[in-house]
């Protein structure tokens, strides 16, 4: 039964990045070469799939690692192909599962409890903070594993954060339709 | 945590966050009761039902109207039930 859980949360989770990693890579980026021709970089200004990994690992804690696991590795498969076994992809891929989950722990650590509990309200603004936070440790190390340029570090960064902004916008105005839908 | 409060947790943070951005959509009835009891959780920590009920915003709503937005104030995170003084009593939580 528990199995049966942890496997329904990885597909939903999985297959959530995959969209919203689809989404960019199919949509927005096309668009964001059309419009800003003259940004050299392959990083996407709206990452999405920031906001999944971040949003995973504040309701599932470290169980979104493996959640967020056949979603992430399917992603860099799409893009690397078998290249996705190197090295540096495969760390790549550790980084993205990791760091969000590690970034909540840390801050529980030092008494910033994020994680949702019933009777309190949760605090968006802190769930941001906290989405930058791991997008600036995300950039860092796989910018460093990757050995990419300054300017793909600070995309990246710009992507994640109002990536992860956008995707909260998409579903608070999804949960507003789906409350009118409901009422 | 269950499937579905993991849900409900995800929509809570995005009624915080239509509340910060000022779209949470009241109905005048459930503003109405908001206020009265903004205004008479300031006397008293917690704010009764009963008391509520008297209040010169909320005396001519009718009892199910009342109820069923007073219930409806507690789902959008509005106010709380007190859990230590038991059913009837309220905390407003403020708007930010």
């Amino acid at each position: 039964m528990r199995l049966q859980a942890w496997a329904k949360e990885t597909a939903v989770v999985s297959f959530a990045y995959l969209a919203t990693f689809y989404m960019t890579f199919e949509l927005l980026i096309p668009l964001q070469d059309r419009y800003f021709p003259e940004f050299s970089s392959h990083a996407s200004l709206l990452f999405l799939p920031h906001g999944v990994r971040v949003l995973a690992a504040w309701l599932l804690g470290w169980r979104s690692v493996v959640a967020l696991g056949p979603g992430v590795f399917l992603a860099f498969f799409s893009v690397a192909g078998l290249g996705v076994f190197t090295p540096s992809r495969l760390i790549a891929i550790l980084i993205a599962v990791i760091v969000p989950a590690a970034t909540f722990h840390a801050f529980k650590l030092v008494k910033w409890n994020l994680s949702p509990r019933s009777g309190q309200m949760p605090c968006w603004p802190c769930i941001m903070a906290a989405g930058i936070a791991i997008s600036i440790l995300s950039s860092l190390l796989t910018n460093f594993v990757l050995g990419s340029g300054p300017q793909d570090y600070l995309a990246y960064l710009v992507g994640d954060i109002i990536g992860l902004f956008v995707l909260m916008i998409m579903l608070m105005f999804f949960f507003r339709v789906l409350r009118r839908y409901e009422a | 945590m269950s499937e579905i409060s993991k849900l409900a947790e995800l929509r809570k943070l995005m009624l915080e966050m239509e509340r910060s951005m000022g779209l949470q959509d009241l109905s005048a009835v459930e503003r109405d009761i908001y206020y009265a009891a903004t205004e008479l959780s300031e006397a008293r920590s917690g704010v009764q039902t009963t008391n509520l009920l008297d209040h010169t915003l909320v005396v001519n709503v009718s009892r199910p109207t009342f109820f069923r937005a007073l219930k409806s104030l507690v789902c959008k995170g509005y106010l709380f039930q007190n859990q230590a003084s038991g059913r009837g009593q309220y905390i407003v939580k403020p708007l930010d």
